[in-house]
């Protein structure tokens, strides 16, 4: 088995009387990108300022690398990459001052530190705008800056919290790449995100959280395998009538149907062939329908099973 | 130094204006002190005086004479029509006639319409002069009273007031010393006041700005300890307000079109120090991360307060023994303190500077301790509480 690089063990955070985190645990290994995923408000940044020891917590214990983690740790800091829900630049530095800067909080040797930068810049795609500053830049240019100034230095634990909030599709697809690519070039990476495409995009492992709490853990094949739906399927019908909805009902691996406003849908679980039994059902009847279509489960799913409410209800 | 290059760059950017204000700041100054000493000057100008001594004995002749040492005294025709013109023109400050019989009621210690004069309305002239004439008289009189002959209660007058007038010219002039002359005094004066807003303006800025909460998440994951990014912070810091002094000691050369000699180095090391303790508590302020209005009220309440309750913009025999007690405990008490006795106001000894300039080092070096303290405390994460800010974090 691979190294562990994070242990977090029943680690507890209240805000004053809000619990923030309630014995929340994760271990996370080497060369996994890690996926945190859950609603705003469920608890992913302060589980990132706990581990790193931003915050304070009131029970439990982390361990980055196998060692204790301290506001002091700083051979364990050294080490990680971190970058923040809300963008950390200067607004009175260049794009190249901001990586300077922060890179040379690492690396005190200007050669080396030269190249690091040059690297990130290229690995953002920042290079025609080393010498702009912040203010000028768009919102997915300046999240790709804040990237490079967390990963310049060439950590071994890559922290991203929610870095494609508020950006353009181009950028958003530019960075779940870069990520990739880190991962692929050695680096352990935590992604947190409430959303759910980015995390099944590109995570080896998910743990979902809800109010402070872990509710499933796994890969998402292995999320999605522990609820029972396993096929949504949806069939524009203009008329049906109860007798066939209830025939439909009682098909094999169908376990809920739900029709309303000229939509039929059908949630099965496991089985095959699914969809060409419900058509037969409907020809049968000689009823006409317009499109059909069937979804997998999502994340969502996995999330609204395990909690109730569905993961885009809580956005705003 | 990492953190101290980055500080220097967003000073760098933020020159401009900071310039526009220390430009300010250094007119305000300069005009500041210029009035202060148009002032005691004003004190020391000597008036235009005419005398017309009806009486014509030795007494009155020696109270012409005693006047004409500090005055001007000018000849004008004995002619009410004339006397009038010369003080409308501004040829003669106060019109002085002695009486005849002023020797012999001055020796039966009546008073009583020993003088006449001829003014326009109450000048300053004719409130001094109409002062001096009685502290003179009543002088005379106590003097007779004690049993001395004429003659010699005259001269122990003179003295007497010749004495009491280099005590107050010294006060008016606060130049005992003949390296530290009125525009010097008041130019130092003025300086902490300037120093704190000028500080306050341009370092806090980017102390807060280096302190913004994410930018310090940022640097907190870092492997930089957090004593020497504070340590950095403070060099930084104390950098920018040495070159802002320097700033200060270069105008304050041009002011007075020589260099600093003798007794004015004192007041060149008071303010020295004075703005490392300005360095002091704007980094002790900083760390607390105040939103900008809140930076621009702490700068006027510290700078105005601090001005107030230690005597920079009023004389401090003029505040209460209750306020001074209290401004003891800041550390423009100690730069006024020191400064006033530069100025000689309050007995000159360098003892008692040095007394002074520690006073405020130990005043520079609590707020460090303090800040170390603040920053370690707030922001090396474990130990921190919380509960204070709910919106950053919460997306
Ligand atoms: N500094 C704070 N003080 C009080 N409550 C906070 C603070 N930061 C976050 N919270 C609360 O803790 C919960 C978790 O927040 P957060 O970790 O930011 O969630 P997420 O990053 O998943 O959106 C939220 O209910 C939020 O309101
Ligand atoms: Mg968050």
């Amino acid at each position: 088995m691979e190294n562990t690089v994070v242990k977090i063990q029943d680690l507890v955070k209240r805000y004053g009387d809000l619990i923030a985190l309630d014995h929340f645990s994760l271990e996370i290994k080497e060369g996994e990108i890690f996926g945190l995923l859950g609603p705003n408000g469920s608890g992913k940044t302060t589980t990132i300022n706990c581990l790193l020891s931003l915050l304070s917590y009131d029970k439990g214990s982390i361990e980055i690398f196998g060692r204790e983690m301290t506001p002091v740790s700083y051979d364990i800091k050294k080490e990680i990459g971190i970058i923040m829900q809300n963008v950390a630049v200067f607004d009175e530095l260049t794009v190249y001052e901001n990586i300077d800067y922060f890179c040379g909080l690492y690396i005190k040797d200007k050669e080396k530190r030269k190249k690091c930068i040059d690297e990130a810049v290229k690995f953002v795609g920042l290079e025609d705008f080393v010498k702009f500053y912040p203010k000028k830049l768009s919102g997915g240019l300046l999240r790709r800056l804040n990237i490079a100034c967390g990963i310049a230095h060439k950590p071994k634990l890559i922290i991203l919290d929610e870095p494609t909030v508020a950006v353009d599709p181009q950028s958003r697809n530019r960075i779940l790449e870069g990520i990739q690519e880190l991962s692929r070039n050695g680096a352990t990476i935590i992604y947190t995100s409430h959303y759910m495409e980015e995390v099944e995009q590109i995570c080896t492992r998910i743990a979902i959280m809800d109010k402070g709490k872990k509710v499933a853990e796994g890969t998402k094949d292995e999320l999605k395998r522990m609820i029972k739906n396993t096929e949504t399927i949806t069939i524009e019908i203009l008329e049906l009538p109860d007798n066939v909805l209830r025939d439909i009902s009682g098909l094999d691996h169908v376990y809920d149907t739900n029709y309303s406003d000229g939509k039929l849908s059908v949630y099965c679980s496991g089985g095959k062939h699914n969809l060409l039994r419900i058509l037969d059902v409907l020809q049968k009847k000689e009823l006409g329908f317009g499109r059909v279509y069937t979804e997998l489960p999502t994340l969502n799913d996995v999330f609204l099973e395990i909690t109730g409410t569905a993961l885009r209800d809580k956005e705003e | 130094m990492q953190v101290f290059k980055a500080m220097f760059k967003i000073t760098k950017k933020r020159l401009p204006s900071a310039l526009a204000y220390i430009i300010v700041f250094i007119v305000i100054s300069v005009i500041a002190s210029s009035n202060a000493s148009k002032d005691s000057k004003f004190e020391m100008t000597k008036l235009k005086i005419c005398i017309f001594d009806e009486d014509d004995t030795s007494e009155s002749r020696e109270l012409s004479e005693l006047i004409a040492q500090n005055h001007d005294i000018v000849e004008i025709e004995n002619d009410r029509d004339v006397i009038i013109d010369s003080l409308y023109y501004k040829r003669a400050d106060y019109a002085l006639v002695i009486n005849e019989g002023y020797a012999e009621k001055l020796r039966a210690g009546d008073t009583a319409d020993i003088f006449a004069s001829y003014c326009l309305d109450e000048s300053f002239s004719t409130v001094y002069m109409g002062q001096f004439l009685d502290e003179y008289t009543n002088s005379v009189k106590a003097y007779l009273s004690m049993g001395m002959p004429i003659d010699e209660a005259l001269s122990c007058t003179e003295e007497a007031l010749s004495q009491e007038t280099d005590v107050s010219m010294l006060r008016n002039d606060k130049g005992g010393d003949a390296h530290y002359s009125v525009d010097f005094a008041a130019y130092f004066q003025y300086m902490p006041y300037i120093l704190i807003s000028a500080v306050f303006i341009i370092v806090c800025q980017v102390l807060v700005t280096m302190n913004r909460r994410d930018i310090r998440f940022r640097t907190n994951c870092s492997c930089i300890s957090s004593s020497k990014y504070t340590f950095q912070l403070f060099l930084g810091s104390g950098f920018f307000v040495l070159a802002v002094w320097l700033l200060f000691m270069a105008v304050g050369v041009m002011l007075n079109k020589e260099m600093y000699t003798g007794r004015a180095w004192y007041a060149v090391f008071n303010s020295l120090i004075f703005s490392a303790v300005v360095a002091a508590i704007a980094v002790f302020v900083s760390s607390f991360e105040p939103a900008d209005n809140i930076l621009n009220l702490i700068t006027q309440v510290l700078g105005l307060g601090l001005s107030f309750l230690c005597g920079v913009f009023i004389p401090r025999e003029i505040l209460s023994d209750k306020v001074l007690s209290v401004a003891r405990f800041l550390p423009a008490y100690w730069y006024i303190n020191a400064n006033e006795m530069i100025a000689d106001v309050i007995p000159f000894s360098s003892e008692g500077v040095i007394q002074c300039y520690l006073i405020q080092l130990g005043f520079a070096a609590a707020l460090i301790l303090l800040t170390l303290l603040v920053r370690k405390v707030r922001y090396s994460g474990a130990a921190i509480s919380t509960n204070v800010r709910k919106t950053a974090v919460s997306h």
